[in-house]
């Protein structure tokens, strides 16, 4: 569990996808709970860092969103490949739902400026 | 060939990364305040600097990462976040007396007035970080501040009494200013020689460029040499307002003071060279100090990062680039003075300064990351007694600058 919390997700060829903000359990036919799916995106690292630097992160994230409390990307486990100094997933990052937060800074600031499309290296 | 190329290119962004606006005022200051009183600090601070940019671009190297991205990891998500809150507030800060410094370097070299450069200044260097290539910034800004050894030729053309330098630096005193004023002076000038935001970068950097195991031996060339000749040129300061400016009397207060000593001994040639000089490293810092605020906040929150890849794919680290620039334009057009803007900066960093290299000490002894290539034993000796000092300079710094007025 600390092995996995705060850790830096990569996708199948090496972009940054988030950190492992939170994860969520399920409970087997066994009984035995286990994880279920890794939870990224502000609005629950804010709960999980509580206090009012957690409040604040997570209000200054819900300006971006239309729906509110924000949903986090849900990666389902089953979606790990392997794990070192980061959570590797077996799929690209365009298989997963996108951050909100990153599409509106895209479509409303960063796309709208000349060369936007172009690495400068 | 290729390889021998590269090392001494990468000497020489490390010399241009070491000296900025701080260094450049703080370094000023004391030698025209204390002679060469604080010559020692310059050498603790570069000693301890090499030991933990070696430490910051062996974990890039072997571990990929970034030391901020792995801070988190480490310190869990509570204590990292109030420690980006307060790298990032010092890191704009510096950002902002950086662009200041580029101002001043301009109005020195039009005599046109700064607050007229300042926006200026700020949309140069975003244009230069949106798209300039990483390797080629680094390394024409590093080039270019090496325009500073104008410094130390001036040493050698004024009547430089050596003996008298070098009594002042085994001796060391408080020339008359008292005690407190000597000690604020001198955290001040450690500070601006251990900015946070230098191994920010540097460890970024590491990774923007790739580096990996094989490149480690470059990469200690760089530092060992590197910072050490920025410590040169930072010497050179103060050694040259020790034989102009401390005679007279003159306190530091402008840039155009800290450029007096090359006047004196080359004229207007002189005056241009060490223009040059000041805008090169100041802009290169504002560089430098930019990415290091936005590395800081995306390697926290773990989005995409850095100047390879195409900037709508990396939206929220060029947002808090374009923000962080932006706010340094603004505290700007507040219309405060730039050289007292540097002054309080320097104070807040000195305060920061543990949470920047408390982190590195920790991470580069994690075999996890580093497998074998953990601090050995002498290294970890140097870096908690380095640590010590650090810890010592931030719980001092407020105190200073109170009871002392900001050295005055």
């Amino acid at each position: 569990m600390r092995q996995l919390l705060d850790r830096q997700i990569v996708d199948s060829v090496g972009r940054l996808v988030g950190k492992v903000d939170d994860v969520e359990f399920a409970v087997g036919d066994d009984g035995v709970a286990y994880v279920h799916a890794l939870l990224s995106g502000p609005g629950v690292l804010g709960a999980r860092v509580g206090g009012r630097a957690g409040r604040m992160l997570v209000l200054a994230a819900e300006r971006f969103v239309t729906d509110r409390p924000m949903a986090p990307v849900r990666i389902p486990f089953a979606l790990v490949e392997r794990m070192d100094s980061a959570v590797r997933l077996r799929v690209p990052a365009e298989d997963l739902p996108a951050s909100p937060v990153e599409e509106w800074l895209r479509r409303h600031v960063i796309a709208r400026i000349p060369g936007a499309g172009r690495a400068s290296g | 060939m290729r390889r021998l190329l590269a090392g001494t290119l990468g000497i020489l962004s490390a010399v241009g990364g070491f000296v900025d606006i701080g260094d450049l005022v703080a370094a000023s200051q004391a030698g025209a305040r204390f002679g060469m009183a604080h010559a020692w600090v310059l050498l603790l601070g570069v000693v301890g600097i090499c030991a933990y940019a070696e430490m910051a671009g062996r974990i890039a190297a072997v571990s990929g990462r970034a030391v901020f991205d792995l801070v988190r990891e480490r310190l869990g998500a509570r204590v990292a976040l109030l420690n980006l809150l307060a790298s990032y507030l010092v890191t704009v800060l510096t950002l902002a007396a950086e662009l200041g410094g580029v101002a001043l370097a301009l109005r020195l070299a039009t005599g046109v007035p700064y607050l007229v450069w300042v926006p200026v200044a700020g949309l140069a260097v975003w244009l230069v970080l949106w798209r300039m290539r990483f390797q080629l910034m680094e390394r024409v800004f590093g080039l270019a501040g090496l325009a500073l050894v104008v410094f130390a030729v001036a040493l050698w053309w004024l009547p430089t009494d050596w003996a008298e330098l070098g009594r002042g630096v085994l001796r060391p005193g408080d020339g008359g200013q008292g005690w407190g004023a000597y000690w604020f002076v001198a955290v001040a000038l450690f500070a601006s020689t251990v900015s946070p935001y230098e191994v920010f970068f540097f460890s970024s950097g590491a990774v923007e460029e790739r580096w990996s195991a094989a490149d480690l031996a470059a990469a200690r060339s760089g530092v060992l040499i590197g910072f050490p000749v920025g410590g040169f040129l930072a010497l050179a300061l103060i050694a040259t307002a020790t034989v102009v400016l401390h005679p007279a009397g003159v306190s530091v207060t402008s840039l155009d003071q800290v450029a007096t000593p090359v006047v004196v001994a080359f004229g207007a040639v002189g005056l241009a060279v060490a223009a040059i000089g000041f805008f090169a490293v100041t802009f290169g810092a504002a560089l430098e100090t930019g990415l290091s605020a936005a590395y800081a906040a995306a390697q926290y929150f773990g989005w995409q990062w850095g100047k390879r890849v195409r900037p709508r794919e990396a939206a929220r680290f060029h947002t808090v680039l374009l923000v962080s620039v932006l706010l340094g334009v603004l505290v700007l057009l507040t219309t405060v003075d730039p050289v007292t803007l540097t002054e309080y900066m320097l104070v807040v960093s000195a305060v920061v300064l543990p949470l920047t290299y408390l982190p590195i000490l920790v991470v580069a002894n994690d075999r996890t990351y580093l497998g074998d290539r953990v601090n050995g034993r002498w290294l970890n000796l140097l870096g908690a007694v380095f640590l010590l000092v650090i810890v010592a300079a931030s719980v001092a710094a407020v105190p200073l600058a109170i009871t002392t007025g900001l050295g005055r």
